[in-house]
């Protein structure tokens, strides 16, 4: 029980990040005034610090916190991606919230406090551990959703989200109890290796099955899977801009990783046994991502059945299952990442007469007055319906052929079906921005931030097909360490 | 042996019972008092499995806190639950069949225990020979689970910072004090002594 | 890289004008086709002069190998391409010289030429093809330019059918064409000449199973090679677009008719004569063919008025008597006749050009006459042309014409007799309606309209110089090529095959005086008679048109062809199409297709939205059951 025994070395990002929050916490106490302007860029500044530290760390795979934390290839890919993206998340915020009147610094240190309840998902090798960081990550969502208190909108989003949620951990922890006590144990390691298929090893009890079911359950609420999304379209509508590009990101990639290293790592051997509940899943979210999508009106609810659905595709790849479905999840939800933080850059950029505006009605024209973002946001919806070259093609291609791969071809077929009736709401906005009556023109701003993301990430998603090699490689990387 | 198992059952029984009543019953304070009841039992289980800290941890941050609370939130607020409970047997079938179902499936289920062979079967026991109920726990929190504990402790910082930032306002009518200038105030700053001539005034 | 020169040097001048000719405006455009067509003249002379007894490749490159198929693009360069080369190049040459003074006032000469050019590039092509597919290439690119030609003007409505008829037309010859590539690759597992020339003896008289029904190997290829040449060289069946073709420039009818596109089947069956040397039944279903629509399109040409149709369905009836004497196995006087017919049916076609550009656009015989003063140069070609074309004796159609008629009466081909009373029967028929095209035009009193008349003028000389070097052509073209029929053959080098019981040139020399002065006969009689009619006796025709008018009205419906085809292929096609378009795109497959996948989705859209209430116990309600649905789906139906 000496101290030496607790190495830190593993969770070092975590722990600066978590001392980064506490340091920043009283530097946005005593700077009252300005407290936003001077937290913010340091919370991007530290999210950047922990990728960096993420990407030096020794990646071998180390346990750390008698096993409660692992550190491997899989868990430094999403680390990367989910501070990446959470570090965008924070920068495009603050301009919107200064507008907004709600330009507190505790915004971004929430969204720090998430972020690291992300790391702590990705890295979690115990249902306890597992637990503690869905729970810091969502309950500084559940506050970030409320974040703009004088809306009644957002209040009630908050709420929602805040009320199904502690449901969905109740059905969490429910599943968790029952795993521990039809088998014992919570942890992910002994889980792995004293249930395995072959003669003379102890099956897994029904109960553990059942128990996992409810997890899965818990965690299809974060991914916001059919049926458990019903909170996403309210709350993405509902929860101010920059908050619905916050969850819409990195949550959803913390979330999966979870999700990959629960069914693979301890229930790895069993995919029999979870393998339909995933495509159940799946199966409903993508259909009720591409159908209820259509005839939507406010391109944030927009965004989340396209959430929903895109998480129904990723699901796709879990249910294939092996290194090559692992890996097409992983490409998946980067591709899937940057197309979100680009779009919701967009409409964070949609301002007229100093208003925010959300109406899918309101992008009527746009080609006519700004080109250059119609073209973005042009490229992004053709990435997100699928259509080729864009990455987005590239992901549904790599997760059907793993679907493909593994037998289960209706799948992939559903997959294809759905993509189809999807591509004609991301259509429709390509169409209203080009061919409709122009609307008023949006206001023009100068928000270098905003812009520079969506155009890196119109960038990033045309040109995938030019340079997929260092994305694709590191997830194969990724995907190799939670199969080994 | 005999007593136990009654004392067992009382116990459960009544925590059940008072379960239920949370929910049936038509006066929120009622249903608050019959939660305090239900924790009280509860707590008694937890003695009765020799795991005395957490039965008293129960009762203190249950009891004394969180159901207080809630007294107080009841008591405070004005609202009207009989309206609030107004369609709440519409659903009541639904609920029911789903709620059966479930039990069901859980009790289909229940004979399948394997556990985990390292841990060497069921009989283990809330702590060893010879140490408190409090220091076992100790042991483990600041060992075992130090990760874990922390994570708890970022998780309840979260909850304050999201407590103050979703409640606290500043009013700039009220009037506050300020120690700090209090001190700081020299004499000069407010008093000023001056010469009045007689019968003449300011 | 003379043969290289000269058939690429016309693609170039395509490019050129083609891509650039707005650029570069009409006179370059002009300038740059035509002296790459003179340079590509110039090479096919100095190929035929020096013209080896041993047949050579010119391999350009590899066009693709897969797993034993090989299609390579080479030159094949023996006495027959070099022949044609040369016929095709010289004409061309000619016309696009021809076509800078007819083309004048025309708005877009620079695409003119560029089609121009390209369609001679094609033939080309065509005829110095060494495999099959080389030769569908040349094919088809005719095939394209052809159409583009004809509708060159295609603003007229009358211009696109016409171009949309011969498309049509063709493609249904080509369907042939491509089965007998197909069949060939079948039976030879190559598509290149050479081994497949070198195989035919050896598969004579063997059996080819298709659809359950066994036919002989050869004869069927043969048979659909030649129905791809029908549709190129309108015979009988097929001839329908080449009438309608007229629609386009006047230099154009001369390039299709004369040296081009129409020849190509000529060639084909020429090329192919090793196949069809073995395949006596394909043979007697080309003399059959040919000498029908020798004779057909010499009947329809007696009562045509529009002076390019006379000449249009007399080339038709000149094609007739090609594919007769290939059929007849005397591929050598075919393409004999092909050569000599070029010229004189190009100078024809031009000198009616000049007729018509001298008359304002005047197409209708029947209202010109007495044209012979004011165009003394294009009456004086007109009549060589016409000379030449009915086989006087002495220039160039004698030659070809007697030799053709000569070997259908010493052929052992079992259609022969028919040939020989059919063709000579033609050559009357042919003499006639020269005859009658002369005097119409050129004798008698003008029935122009005085404004018509007073403008009516010689051709510039960029137009009368092409005439004059036809005309002088058109006379010599057959003593400089008497040497193709001479009987021992050593012209052709072994390009055109015969085989060795085939001894048809060797026997024309002892046909007896009678069916040697047959010919001449027909001529006499022929023109006797149109002189009877349209300058002895004017009213004559219309007298005897009133006693055979049902003949007539058959005659000048051409048989009826069109009717039939328009009853029997396009109204039930398109009524076909109608109905599909109207029963089952439209009714099913839009109505269960699109229109319908379309209300479903927004149905379902509709249904999908419904279930977002906005309560929060819906929701929570939606994920307990939908985590009970799970872990039923699980327990019941995995487990159970």
């Amino acid at each position: 029980m000496n101290a030496a025994m607790i190495d830190l070395a593993p969770a070092l990002p975590e722990v600066f990040l978590f001392v980064a929050g506490l340091v920043l916490l009283f530097l946005g106490v005593f700077r009252e005034r300005d407290g936003l302007s001077v937290v913010n860029p340091l919370v991007v500044l530290a999210l950047l610090v922990a990728v960096v530290l993420t990407i030096g760390a020794d990646k071998g795979p180390v346990l750390a916190f008698d096993g409660h934390f692992v550190f491997d290839d899989f868990a430094a890919f999403l680390k990367v991606l989910i501070y990446v993206t959470a570090a965008l998340g924070v920068m495009m915020a603050p301009a919107y919230l200064a507008d907004a009147r709600m330009g507190r610094f505790e915004f971004p240190l929430l969204a720090l406090f998430a972020t690291l309840g992300m790391g702590m998902m990705v890295s979690a090798n115990s249902f306890l551990a597992l637990y503690m960081g869905l729970e810091l990550q969502s309950l500084s969502l559940y506050v970030m959703a409320a974040f703009q208190r004088d809306s009644t909108r957002a209040s009630e989003a908050g709420l929602k989200y805040f009320v199904l949620g502690a449901l969905a951990s109740g059905m969490l922890l429910y599943g968790i109890s029952l795993v521990y006590g039809f088998t014992g144990t919570l942890s992910f390691d002994l889980l792995a290796r004293s249930f395995l298929v072959g003669e003379g090893a102890a099956a897994l009890p029904a109960g553990a099955v059942v128990g996992l079911v409810f997890v899965i359950a818990g965690l299809a609420f974060k991914l916001s899977a059919v049926p458990f999304h019903m909170w996403t379209p309210d709350v993405y509508e509902g929860a101010p801009t920059p908050v619905t590009a916050f969850f819409a990101a990195a949550p959803k990639v913390a979330a999966m990783g979870l999700v990959l290293r629960l069914l693979f790592q301890p229930f790895g051997d069993w995919a029999g046994q979870w393998q339909q509940v995933i495509i159940l899943v799946s199966v409903a979210s993508m259909i009720l991502g591409a159908f209820a999508a259509i005839g939507q009106t406010n391109i944030k609810r927009l965004m989340a059945y396209s959430a929903i659905g895109h998480v129904g595709y990723a699901l796709v790849g879990i249910a294939a299952g092996g290194v090559a479905g692992v890996n097409a999840v992983l490409v998946y939800m980067a591709i899937y990442v940057v197309m979100t933080l680009g779009t919701f850059a967009c409409i964070l950029l949609m301002r007229r007469h100093g208003r925010y505006v959300e109406g899918i009605a309101d992008l009527a024209g746009l080609s006519r007055h700004q080109p250059g973002m119609a073209l973005i946001l042009g490229i992004l919806m053709f990435s997100l319906a699928g259509i080729p070259p864009a990455a987005g093609f590239f992901g549904k291609l790599y997760v059907f052929l793993a679907a493909v791969d593994a037998g289960l071809v209706w799948l992939a077929l559903v997959g294809v079906l759905t993509s189809v009736v999807g591509a004609y709401y991301y259509l429709r906005i390509v169409k209203i921005m080009y061919f409709d009556e122009p609307a008023e023109a949006f206001d023009t701003m100068a928000r270098p931030e905003l812009q520079g993301i969506a155009a890196v990430a119109a960038v990033l998603v045309a040109g995938f097909l030019l340079l997929p090699g260092p994305l694709l490689s590191s997830a194969e990387a990724a995907a190799r360490a939670l199969l080994p | 042996m005999i007593l136990a198992q009654l004392v067992f059952y009382l116990l459960a029984f009544v925590t059940v019972a008072a379960a239920v009543m949370v929910i049936a019953a038509r006066n929120p304070v009622h249903s608050v008092l019959f939660l305090i009841l239900a924790f009280f039992n509860s707590a008694g289980l937890f003695i009765l499995l020799g795991a005395e800290f957490i039965g008293m941890l129960l009762v203190v941050v249950y009891v004394g806190a969180v159901a207080v609370l809630f007294l107080f939130v009841v008591m405070m607020l004005d609202i009207n639950f009989v309206q609030l409970r107004e369609g709440f047997l519409q659903y009541l079938p639904v609920g029911a069949l789903v709620g059966l179902i479930l039990l069901v499936e859980l009790a289909l289920v229940f004979g399948s225990i394997a556990m985990e062979p390292a841990l060497g079967g069921a009989a283990v026991s809330a702590t060893e020979a010879g140490v408190t109920n409090t220091e076992a726990i100790g042991r483990l929190l600041y060992t075992d689970y130090f990760y874990l504990f922390q994570a708890a402790g970022i998780i309840l910082l979260v909850a304050m910072i999201g407590a103050m930032t979703l409640t606290m306002r500043h009013r700039p009518d009220a009037r506050r004090q300020d120690i700090g200038r209090q001190v700081r105030r020299r004499p000069g700053e407010t008093l000023e002594v001056r010469k009045v001539p007689p019968r003449t005034g300011i | 890289m003379l043969y290289v020169l000269l058939v690429f040097s016309p693609l170039l001048g395509a490019v050129i004008a083609g891509l650039f000719g707005r650029l570069i405006g009409d006179r370059a455009s002009q300038l740059v086709t035509c002296g790459l067509m003179g340079v590509s003249a110039l090479a096919s002379i100095v190929a035929l002069v020096g013209l080896g007894e041993e047949p050579f490749k010119v391999p350009l490159f590899t066009w693709m190998a897969v797993e034993g198929f090989i299609a390579e693009w080479s030159l094949r360069i023996d006495a027959l391409s070099v022949v044609m080369m040369f016929v095709v190049s010289c004409i061309s040459f000619l016309i696009h010289v021809y076509s800078i003074g007819y083309m004048a006032h025309d708005a877009s000469i620079p695409r003119f030429f560029a089609y121009l050019s390209f369609f001679t590039f094609a033939m080309l092509m065509l005829v110095t093809s060494d495999n099959l597919l080389q030769l569908y290439f040349g094919w088809e690119g005719v095939g394209v330019a052809s159409y583009l030609l004809i509708g060159f003007w295609y603003t007229r409505p009358s211009a696109c059918a016409a171009a949309i008829k011969a498309f049509i037309v063709n493609r249904v010859g080509d369907f042939g064409l491509a089965l007998g590539i197909a069949a060939t690759w079948f039976v030879f597992d190559s598509i290149q000449y050479d081994v497949i020339f070198a195989n035919t003896a050896k598969l004579a008289d063997t059996e080819l199973l298709v659809f359950g029904a066994s036919f002989d190997t050869l004869t069927l290829i043969g048979i659909l090679l030649f129905i791809g040449a029908m549709g190129k060289s309108a015979q009988l069946g097929l001839h329908t677009w080449l009438p309608d073709a007229m629609e386009g420039p006047t230099p154009v009818s001369a390039l299709i008719h004369a040296a081009t596109m129409v020849t190509a089947g000529v060639f084909l069956v020429a090329r192919f004569s090793p196949l069809y040397e073995f395949a006596p039944t394909a043979l007697a279903l080309v003399t059959f063919i040919g000498a029908s629509t020798a004779l057909f399109a010499a009947t329809v040409g007696l009562v045509q008025n529009d002076i390019k149709r006379v000449i249009a369905y007399s080339t038709c009836s000149q094609l007739g008597y090609m594919f007769a004497a290939a059929g007849v196995g005397a591929y050598a006087a075919g393409i004999f006749h092909l050569y000599t017919h070029a010229f004189f049916k190009a100078l024809l076609f031009l000198g009616a050009g000049s007729v018509i550009h001298a008359m304002s656009d005047e197409q209708d015989m029947r209202k010109m006459g007495g044209l012979w003063r004011k165009l003394p140069i294009t009456y004086a070609v007109m009549w060589i042309g016409s000379l030449a074309l009915v086989g006087f004796p002495g220039t160039a159609g004698f030659f070809s014409k007697d030799a053709i008629i000569e070997a259908a009466w010493v052929s052992p081909n079992a259609l022969s007799g028919y040939a020989f009373w059919l063709l000579l029967l033609a050559a009357v028929l042919t003499a006639f309606y020269s005859g009658r095209l002369m005097f119409l035009t050129f004798h008698g009193d003008s029935r122009a309209s005085r404004e018509v008349r007073e403008h009516v003028h010689e051709s510039p000389p960029v137009m009368t110089v092409p005439l004059l070097i036809l005309a002088a052509g058109a006379v010599l073209a057959g003593w400089f090529g008497l040497v193709m029929i001479a009987p021992e053959g050593e012209f052709w080098g072994g390009a055109i095959f015969t085989a060795p019981i085939n001894t048809v040139l060797e026997e024309i020399e002892t046909v007896p005086a009678i069916v040697k002065y047959a010919p001449l006969g027909a001529l006499i009689l022929g023109l006797g008679l149109a002189w009877l009619f349209y300058v002895a006796v004017p009213g004559l025709p219309d007298r005897i048109v009133a006693a055979l008018r049902p003949v007539h009205t058959f005659l000048t419906h051409k048989w009826y062809f069109d009717e039939l085809y328009d009853a029997l292929f396009v109204r039930p096609a398109v009524s076909l199409g109608r109905t599909l378009w109207r029963g089952f795109d439209l009714g099913v497959i839009d109505r269960f297709g699109p229109d319908g996948v379309a209300t479903v989705t927004l149905a379902s859209a509709r249904r999908a939205i419904r279930l977002q209430t906005g309560y929060v116990y819906h929701y929570a309600f939606a994920m307990l059951i939908g985590l009970v649905v799970l872990l039923s789906w699980y327990l019941f139906i995995l487990r159970g």
